[in-house]
């Protein structure tokens, strides 16, 4: 029997969103994306779309393979664009009205009255929401496979970890919406409060990363800083050294001699005085910039992990060797030669670390926190749905 | 084994609205129960109890055997929501087969069942087209032939004939009667009471949310509402104020040339015969007077101290003095 109802139920979710035709609609769009993706290329003299050429002597076949070409085209609009926003739009649409229309009156009373648990017509339902985007994002997922293969040379299954990514990701939000409809009643409400959580998230992740940006650039400053005062301090230490030699030690205005080292030390080289005031900035500012990246964090750390999750398929498909070479590539900086230069969040070491620390976050504070999440908004819904009179 | 057993069944929504208060009801296999009641009167909320859309307060009682609330035996159960709505993307045949899947019907059964239903209710020929083409009392055949769909035990009907036309509401009568002859039990929750005094063989009458009376329609209509005295001349005031010397405390109908005083006692008529007779009006019959399943069912709604309509009490009120 649970077979036949839960058969029963996904051939039901498929016929709504069927005559939606918002399914339709997406699916079409999904190919037309996955056209104008097979449509771009590279070559020795630059990037080109069909048979046109855009000459670039910095982005070119010389400087980047078809094949990174193509992933990095995947990552940056294919997967953070395409699918984790105009998809995901399409599909909240088409799915929002879901759990409103299934409790309204008139349709409730009827599902209820069969031998199916609450809990079990509930998740039922959640899981033929996710299918619309498992569907979708398969489709994209199996077209731009074939043109990495084909345009790109490069056979890559782990590309299809965007279905099961995408759907987590989706996931998150279809966990929201569903508790909206069931609170509201309203499919317009569900969808539009959705989407607001879904804007508030991704404030807080920014404002995760903009902290994030700021302590790591204030950490090197003050490393800077630190640095630069201990060579000042070695520069005073050899002045000091040279000036007892030549009989000369360090004396103050009144001529008497200076006795306490750090006296002996200012005396020797001035400079070390502002090198300390500048340490003294720039600890003050890590250690601010500490509080509020730790605020951010906690924040963060309650809601669902939309970017990283998304980002999850970026590090399986570009390597941190690659990802280096284009940060270096793309800020010409050299860590071991160049001198840091503009507002410290944007110095490339910073830049650098931060994407080292994204990159770290494990797999378990990733999903596991947002999976926890997702848990307690369908825990909720679960209780709100099995408790409540229709 | 009784259909359904119900003891004490409460219900008190959020906002302290006591809904049911204390509803006990019987329902035997193999007839067709009629719950009459005014809106409001708790009719619906009882029957979403027995369908588990609703949680009861208070709940003792079984249904075909089982606690009320037991899934496993609402496959056992057909039933028919008030206003109902089935998705407007299905068509009638999709409808039926999904939710007798729902049930937990093999696929097989399901179609034959389909056929077969959508033929008994008169829906052969629209059983490709869309719900949302559907005329009221179109799906109302259609939502009949879903509650059936799993062969049930045990129907229950919330206003099947909302919105059907006189030929429809013959064909549902037909039909009840034929659950009837399978043994299968029906309760029916119906405003029409014509349609109650009809089809079914026990009725229960609700108000506000207490059954306060429930038997077959002979027990309850069994005895006489009261006597008629017809006259061959038209009745004038000064003969409205004898009788109504004579009949003292009783309630009685002026009609031009008739007269009810609703008593069970023959005694209670003379004195009235008398002083007509004594005025010198000539007496045409003098005759007892059956209580209609109507008659019962004001005559029960009014005697409720709080009785869910008090517009249409006193509308007929004033047509008795």
């Amino acid at each position: 029997m649970i077979l036949t109802q839960t058969a029963a139920l996904f051939v039901d979710a498929y016929r709504e969103l069927n005559a939606r035709k918002l399914f339709w609609i997406t699916m079409v769009l999904n190919l037309l994306a996955v056209a104008i993706f097979a449509g771009l290329g590279i070559n020795e003299r630059g990037p080109s779309f069909l048979h046109w050429t855009f000459d670039n002597e910095f982005f070119n076949t010389g400087l980047i393979s078809k094949e990174l070409f193509y992933k990095l085209q995947f990552t940056t609009w294919g997967i953070p664009v395409w699918l984790s926003w105009v998809a995901t739009i399409l599909a909240l649409i088409s799915t929002a009205g879901m759990f409103p229309d299934l409790i309204s009156g008139g349709v409730i009373e009827t599902m209820l009255s069969k031998p199916i648990a609450r809990w079990r017509l509930f998740f039922t339902k959640y899981l033929a929401g996710l299918l619309f985007v498992t569907l979708q994002v398969t489709v994209f997922s199996l077209g731009c496979f074939l043109v990495i293969w084909i345009r790109g040379g490069a056979v890559q299954p782990s590309l299809f970890l965007a279905v099961p990514i995408v759907v987590l990701f989706f996931s998150y939000l279809f966990a929201v919406c569903a508790l909206l409809g069931l609170l509201t009643r309203s499919t317009i409400a569900a969808l539009l409060l959705t989407i607001l959580f879904w804007f508030l998230v991704f404030l807080v992740n920014t404002s995760d990363n903009a902290m994030l940006s700021q302590r790591e650039g204030a950490i090197v400053r003050a490393e800077d800083a630190r640095r630069n005062l201990e060579n000042q301090v070695v520069f005073a230490d050899r002045r000091i050294a040279q000036l007892q030699a030549d009989d000369d030690p360090p004396r103050d205005d009144d001529g008497e001699l200076i006795t306490d080292l750090d006296e002996q030390r200012v005396f020797a080289n001035s400079a070390l005085r502002a090198s300390r005031d500048r340490l003294a900035r720039a600890e003050a500012a890590e250690q601010t910039w500490t509080r509020w990246a730790a605020i951010a964090g906690y924040v963060k750390f309650i809601l669902p992990k939309t970017q990283e999750t998304i980002g999850l398929l970026e590090r399986n498909l570009i390597s941190e060797e690659e990802m280096r070479k284009l940060i270096g590539e793309s800020t010409g900086f050299d860590p071991g030669t160049d001198e840091p230069r503009g507002p410290a969040m944007s110095d490339p070491r910073a830049q650098q670390r931060v994407q080292e620390i994204l990159r770290s976050r494990s797999l378990a504070w990733v999903l596991g926190t947002s999976l926890v999440f997702e848990a307690l908004c369908l825990g909720l819904c679960v209780l709100i749905f099995t408790r409540r009179d229709f | 084994m009784t259909a359904i057993q119900l003891t004490g069944v409460e219900k008190i929504y959020k906002g302290r609205v006591h809904a049911l208060r204390g509803v006990d009801l019987t329902v035997h296999p193999g007839e067709v129960f009629g719950l009459l009641g005014p809106n409001g009167a708790g009719k619906s909320t009882l029957v979403k109890i027995l369908m588990t859309v609703i949680r009861p307060t208070k709940c003792r009682g079984s249904v075909l055997g089982k606690p009320v609330g037991d899934r496993p035996t609402l496959a056992r159960i057909g039933y028919l929501p008030e206003h109902h709505r089935f998705p407007p993307y299905l068509k009638g045949r999709q409808v039926l087969e999904f939710f007798a899947a729902m049930s937990g019907v093999a696929r097989k059964d399901r179609q034959r069942r389909s056929a077969e239903l959508l033929e008994l209710v008169g829906m052969s020929d629209w059983s490709e087209k869309k719900i949302g083409g559907y005329s009221k009392g179109m799906r109302q055949r259609i939502g009949i032939a879903q509650s059936l769909m799993n062969n049930p035990d045990l129907v229950l009907l919330d206003e099947p004939t909302d919105g059907v036309d006189p030929v429809g509401r013959r064909e549902i009568r037909q039909i009840l009667a034929h659950l009837k002859e399978e043994g299968r039990a029906v309760f029916l929750n119906s405003h029409l009471l014509s349609e109650i005094e009809m089809v079914c063989d026990r009725v229960a009458i609700m108000v506000q949310g207490k059954v306060l009376r429930q038997g077959t329609i002979g027990e309850l209509t069994q005895g006489v509402g009261g006597y008629s005295i017809s006259t061959t001349t038209e009745l004038t005031a000064e003969h409205h104020e004898v009788i109504r010397t004579a009949a003292g405390e009783r309630e009685t109908v002026y009609e031009s040339t008739r007269v009810v005083i609703q008593t069970n006692d023959p005694g209670h008529i003379q004195t009235a015969i008398d002083a007509l007779r004594a005025k010198g009006v000539v007496l045409s019959s003098v005759a007892p007077v059956r209580v209609s399943l109507e008659d019962l069912f004001m005559q029960t709604v009014e005697a409720d101290e709080s009785h869910g309509r008090p517009g249409a009490a006193q509308n007929r009120k004033g047509d008795r003095r």
